[in-house]
C-alpha cells in the first residue's frame, strides 16, 4: 500500500471544484434558499408554538441543528449519489485509477471535496441563522466550524460506504431512508433527544450526527461549553470516520480491481 | 539486435471465479516497438491489458512491467504508461481542454507543463477547434482522439491502446495511424489491440494471436503470413475447382467458394479448369487470423 500523497488527493479535489464552479449559481441558490425555508418553517412556524427548547429560544435551538443537518445532507449526497455516478455511470474512477492516483487518494479527494462543500452549506445556514437572530454568540460559532468540517468528513466516509455497496441507484433509497432521514429525526436537530425513551436515545448516540449537533449547539447558542464533552463527541466522529473509510476502501478495492 | 523488454508475461493466468479467461500465456514486449495483441471477441485481450495496468489481479504466473510486478507497481512505473481503454471514460462534466488538464494533475504535473503539453496534444490530435467544447458534444471519432491525447499527457514511455480505431471513419483511422507511427518514432512502446487486420499489418512489428485465453502463434506479420498462408490466395468459386487431389494445395472451404493458399501462382493457375472463376491476391494477416482462429462466430 502506497502512502497517500496530497498532490494526488488535491488533483481529485480540483476536478470536483472545477465542475462545481460551473454550477456555482444554482448551488449558491439552493444552499441559501434551503436553510431559509427550513428556518422559516421551524423558526417562525413551530417557534410560535414552542417558546424554548433546552433553555434557549427554539430558533436558536434549530439553527445549530440545521447547521449540522445541512452539512450532513450535502456531504452524504455528494459521496453517495454523486460519487456513484462518477464511479458507476461515468467511469471516471476507472480513468483515474489508470493514472498514478491510488484508490485511497481518490477516495480522500472525493471526501475532501464533499466536506468542503458541506462546510460551505453549513456556513450559509450559520449566516442566515445569524441574520435571523438565531445566533446570540459572537466568535464561538467559528470554533464550531472545524467540528462541522470533521462531521462532514464522517458523513462523506459513510456515503462512500453506501457507494461501495450500491449495485444501482435504488440502493440509495435505503441509504437515505435508514441513514440520512434518521439523522434528521433522531439526532437532536429539531428536538432535544432527552425527550425520547432510553432505547431510542442509545440508538440516537450511534449516529455521528447526534454527537455533531451536541458538540456545536453550545457554541452557536451561547450556553455553557463543556470542553471534555466536545472532545468526546469529536473523538467519536473521528473513530466513526476511520471505520467507515476502512470499510469503503476494502469493498471498493474488491469491486474496482477484479 | 535484442531490445530490452518492457512487459514480460510468464505463464500468465486470469480466472474469474472458476472461469479461466487467460490460460497461461507467455510473451514479451520489446521496448520501442508496436506490439499487437490480436484475437476474436472474448479472447482475453482487454483482460490482459487490465492486468498490465495493475487494474486486474493476476491469478497466477508472472507479469512484469518495466521490471516491476504488475500487482505492485510503483508510482514511477505507473506514470510511464498511458492507457486508451476500450470503453470511453472521458469526463463528461468538463470540457475537452479540462479533460487534459485534470489528467495532467492526476499525473502530478506542474501547471506550466500541463499547459504546454495540452496545447501540443490538441494540435497533435487535431482537436484545437473543440478545445472548449463539452465532451458530450464530440463525435465518436473526436472522443477517441481525445482519449488518445489524454493518455499522452504524462509523456508515457509505453502507450496501451485497446481498439483505438473501432467505429471510426477511414479519415479518422488514417490520422490515428499516422500519429501512432509518430509515437513509435519517438521511441515509445505501443501495445495495441484491433480487429482490423490491415491496421495490425500496417502498424505492428510483433503480433501475438490469442484465442480463448491461449496463444495460437506469435511473430512479425511477415513471419506469420509465411508460416500460415503462403504467398498468395486464390478464391475460386464452386464448382470449378483445382483439378489436383485435395492434398496438393492448402485450401479452405468457405461456402460458395474455396480459398487456396499457394506459393507458385503459375503452377496453380495451370491446375485450374478453363472455366474457373477466381480472385487472386497476396495473402494478408486477415487470412492468417481466420486460419488460426477459425471462421466460427465467437461468444455464442
Ligand atoms: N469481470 C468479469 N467477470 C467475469 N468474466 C469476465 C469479466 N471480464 C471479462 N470476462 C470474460 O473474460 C473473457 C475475456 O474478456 P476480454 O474483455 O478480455 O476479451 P477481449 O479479447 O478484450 O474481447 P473483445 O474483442 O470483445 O473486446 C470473456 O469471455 C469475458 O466474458
Ligand atoms: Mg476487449
Amino acid at each position: 500500500m502506497k502512502m497517500p500523497e496530497s498532490v494526488y488527493v488535491l488533483a481529485v479535489y480540483d476536478r470536483q471544484y472545477r465542475v462545481f464552479r460551473k454550477l456555482l449559481g444554482s448551488s449558491l441558490v439552493s444552499n441559501v434558499a434551503n436553510p431559509i425555508l427550513f428556518l422559516f418553517a421551524f423558526g417562525f412556524g413551530m417557534g410560535s408554538f414552542i417558546d424554548t427548547m433546552s433553555g434557549m429560544s427554539y430558533l436558536t435551538f434549530v439553527v445549530a441543528g440545521m447547521i449540522g443537518y445541512s452539512a450532513a445532507f450535502a456531504a452524504s449526497f455528494e459521496t453517495s449519489i454523486g460519487a456513484f455516478t462518477r464511479y458507476f455511470l461515468q467511469k471516471n474512477w476507472d480513468a483515474i485509477l489508470s493514472t498514478p492516483v491510488t484508490l485511497a487518494e481518490l477516495m480522500m479527494g472525493e471526501i475532501l471535496w464533499a466536506s468542503v462543500k458541506a462546510l460551505f452549506s453549513a456556513i450559509c445556514v450559520l449566516i442566515v441563522g445569524w441574520l435571523w437572530g438565531g445566533v446570540p454568540t459572537s466568535f464561538e460559532p467559528l470554533i464550531a466550524l472545524p467540528i462541522v468540517f470533521l462531521g462532514a468528513i464522517c458523513f462523506s466516509c459513510a456515503g462512500l460506504v453506501a457507494t461501495a455497496y450500491a449495485k444501482g441507484y435504488e440502493f440509495f433509497s435505503y441509504f437515505f431512508t435508514f441513514w440520512v432521514t434518521p439523522m434528521f429525526v433522531f439526532c437532536g436537530v429539531f428536538f432535544d433527544i432527552g425527550r425520547f425513551p432510553d432505547v431510542i436515545q442509545y440508538f440516537a448516540w450511534f449516529f455521528p450526527m447526534t454527537h455533531l449537533v451536541a458538540a456545536i449547539r453550545p457554541l452557536t447558542a451561547g450556553t455553557e461549553v463543556g470542553v471534555t464533552a466536545i472532545l468526546l463527541h469529536t473523538g467519536y466522529i473521528i473513530a466513526f470516520s476511520v471505520a467507515a473509510f476502512w470499510i469503503a476502501h476494502r469493498k471498493l478495492r474488491q469491486r474496482l480491481y477484479d | 539486435m535484442k531490445r530490452p523488454s518492457v512487459i514480460t508475461a510468464t505463464n500468465l493466468v486470469k480466472r474469474y471465479g472458476t472461469l479461466e479467461v487467460v490460460k497461461g500465456i507467455n510473451f514479451s514486449v520489446p521496448a520501442g516497438q508496436c506490439f499487437g495483441l490480436l484475437g476474436p471477441n472474448g479472447a482475453g485481450k482487454s483482460t490482459t491489458m487490465r492486468m498490465i495496468m495493475g487494474l486486474s489481479e493476476v491469478s497466477s504466473g508472472e507479469l512484469e512491467v518495466f521490471g516491476e510486478s504488475a500487482s505492485a507497481m510503483s508510482r514511477e512505473v505507473k506514470a510511464k504508461i498511458g492507457l486508451v481503454p476500450q470503453e470511453s471514460n472521458l469526463d463528461p462534466d468538463i470540457t475537452v481542454l479540462e479533460n487534459l488538464v485534470a489528467f495532467g494533475r492526476y499525473f502530478a504535473l506542474s501547471k506550466s507543463i500541463i499547459d504546454q503539453r495540452s496545447k501540443k496534444l490538441l494540435d497533435f490530435m487535431q482537436l484545437n477547434d473543440k478545445k472548449f467544447a463539452p465532451v458530450n458534444a464530440l463525435s465518436g471519432g473526436m472522443k477517441r482522439r481525445l482519449t488518445i491525447a489524454r493518455a499522452l499527457i504524462g509523456d508515457p514511455e509505453m502507450v496501451i491502446l485497446d481498439e483505438p480505431t473501432t467505429g471510426l471513419d477511414p479519415q479518422a483511422r488514417v490520422l490515428i495511424w499516422k500519429q501512432l507511427t509518430e509515437l513509435k518514432k519517438d521511441g515509445r512502446t505501443l501495445l495495441l489491440t484491433t480487429h482490423y487486420m490491415d491496421e495490425a499489418q500496417r502498424l505492428c512489428d510483433q503480433i501475438v494471436v490469442i484465442d480463448s485465453g491461449m496463444i495460437l502463434d506469435q511473430g512479425t506479420p511477415d513471419e506469420l503470413i509465411a508460416r500460415h498462408v503462403k504467398g498468395f490466395v486464390f478464391e475460386v468459386q464452386k464448382p470449378n475447382l483445382a483439378a489436383s487431389p485435395e492434398n496438393r494445395w492448402e485450401q479452405e472451404d468457405i461456402g460458395d467458394s474455396v480459398l487456396y493458399f499457394v506459393d507458385d501462382t503459375a503452377e496453380f493457375i495451370a491446375d485450374l479448369p478453363e472455366e474457373a472463376i477466381y480472385l487472386h491476391r497476396p495473402a494478408n494477416l486477415e487470412d492468417v487470423f481466420l486460419r488460426l482462429t477459425g471462421r466460427k462466430l465467437r461468444e455464442n
